[in-house]
């Protein structure tokens, strides 16, 4: 008997939901950890002019949330890596594809719960009379920003799954291949909100933003097979 | 029916065995022998798929004709370690790994599952993290995931880690039961005496050893 690739995939997501919901503190931990930089960063920047504070605030919003979410995907396969879990799920007829967009799933899912407070944060603490800061705009680039970090948090954890050494890849690898996604999201969320709306610049942004989204979506699904038989 | 075919396995530049040929047929339970680390829970591991090996097949047969996936086929119980998410509880580890087997579990069944291996009781069962468990209750739970398994092949190494004589008795009569269905199973464990009667072959590693 064996189960089809979605429902492994729909056990899977089910099952790593439970995992995150009953160890809470992997949730509220990158959330916390967010909002106490945007709470430094605001310390530490004082008082801005206006023209400033919207650039500020898309940098540090952003860069606090890329490290967040960094920390979140870090701890991704943690309930597989106890009691040899992860090595026995290989040893099932599992769809490696499956794994993979179960644990993507996840972590958008997670990433949402870190991503859309630390932005109304950040808007919060950057709040000026003569600003609109929180735009649902902006939310949706920073959620088309996920959809790329997320395929790249899942394959970078999976690197980190056996050999604990390699762990020191995880930052070496992340923070330059989210360099351009980062840009494209910062750049396009400042003219969206400079302009008021969608103009062809943000457009061409967005543009680069689904590219890499794409991307990294294909390699994750290509290389995650590789990585998941290796270790 | 699972057959194994001149395997041999290198761990760097080390030959762990080679040469190894076992043919597991229904009702057979082949002990796995041989001295510490002349790569007994190795070999299991290379059965359930978890390394490769640098030469030989290994194939499930099915009406003589070879199975794309022979992990449909097999159930692995590592050594030292139960496969169990210790966060959750028992009934969420046993219909969890039914159900990525494509079975449909309810709690029930579960529950019955755990009768047997004396967990099924309401303090146990549900709410109640399985790290929580003794060493022997976490076997006794990863043995009741085996055998809900609708596998004809159980991999087992060191089965009866932790467990008590009650437990003990449990799994000889799971496990000749297991046998009598038609199932098979590999088996590295250094307690012979509760197999006596059971195993129906012996492979000595040490012989497969490359020095």
């Amino acid at each position: 008997m064996r189960a089809s690739p979605w429902q492994q995939y729909a056990v899977l997501v089910k099952q790593g939901l439970r995992a995150e919901l009953v160890d809470k503190e992997r949730i509220v931990s990158p959330i916390l950890f967010a909002l106490t930089l945007l709470l430094l960063f605001a310390f530490a920047l004082g008082d801005l002019d206006d023209a400033l504070r919207l650039k500020v605030y898309l940098a540090e919003t952003m860069l606090t949330a890329l490290f967040a979410l960094q920390v979140s995907f870090s701890r991704l396969f943690e309930p597989d890596r106890q009691d040899r879990v992860f090595d026995l799920l290989r040893t099932y007829p599992l769809s490696h594809t499956s794994l993979f967009l179960a644990k993507y799933t996840l972590v958008s899912l997670l990433g949402s719960a870190t991503l859309i407070p630390t932005l109304l944060f950040g808007a919060f603490l950057n709040q000026s009379p003569k600003l609109q800061l929180f735009s649902w705009t902006v939310v949706g680039i920073a959620l088309l920003a996920l959809a790329g970090l997320g395929a790249l948090g899942v394959l970078l954890s999976a690197l980190t799954l056996k050999a604990n050494a390699r762990q020191i890849l995880y930052p070496l690898l992340y923070f330059p291949l989210t360099t351009p996604v980062l840009l494209a999201a910062i750049q396009s969320s400042r003219l969206c909100l400079e302009a008021g709306g969608l103009t062809p610049d943000v457009n061409s942004w967005l543009g680069l933003l689904v590219a890499f989204d794409c991307i990294y979506i294909t390699l994750g699904i290509l290389l995650f097979t590789e990585l998941v038989d290796e270790s | 029916m699972l057959v194994i075919s001149n395997l041999s396995f290198q761990f760097r530049h080390r030959r762990l065995f080679e040469g190894l040929s076992i043919t597991a047929a229904p009702g057979d339970l082949i002990h796995i022998s041989g001295p510490n680390g002349v790569g007994k829970s190795t070999f299991l591991a290379v059965v359930a798929g978890l390394l490769a090996p640098a030469s030989g097949e290994i194939a499930y047969l099915v009406d003589g004709a070879k199975a794309t996936d022979r992990r449909t086929y097999l159930e692995y119980l590592p050594a030292e370690a139960n496969g169990l998410y210790l966060k959750m509880d028992a009934v969420e580890n046993l219909l969890f790994w039914t159900r990525l087997r494509g079975l449909k579990l309810d709690p029930n069944a579960a529950f019955a599952a755990l009768d047997p291996w004396n967990l099924n009781h309401p303090l146990l069962r549900v709410g109640f993290p399985v790290e929580k468990f003794s060493t022997g209750m976490k076997r006794r739970l990863a043995l009741a995931r085996l055998e809900l398994s609708p596998v004809p092949g159980w991999l087992l190494d060191e089965p009866l880690y932790g467990l008590d004589q009650q437990a003990l008795s449990v799994f000889q009569n799971r496990l000749r039961a297991h046998l009598q269905r038609g199932g098979f199973a590999l088996l590295v464990s250094h307690d012979l005496e509760p197999f006596r009667g059971l195993i129906t072959q012996t492979i000595d590693l040490a012989k497969r050893s490359a020095p």
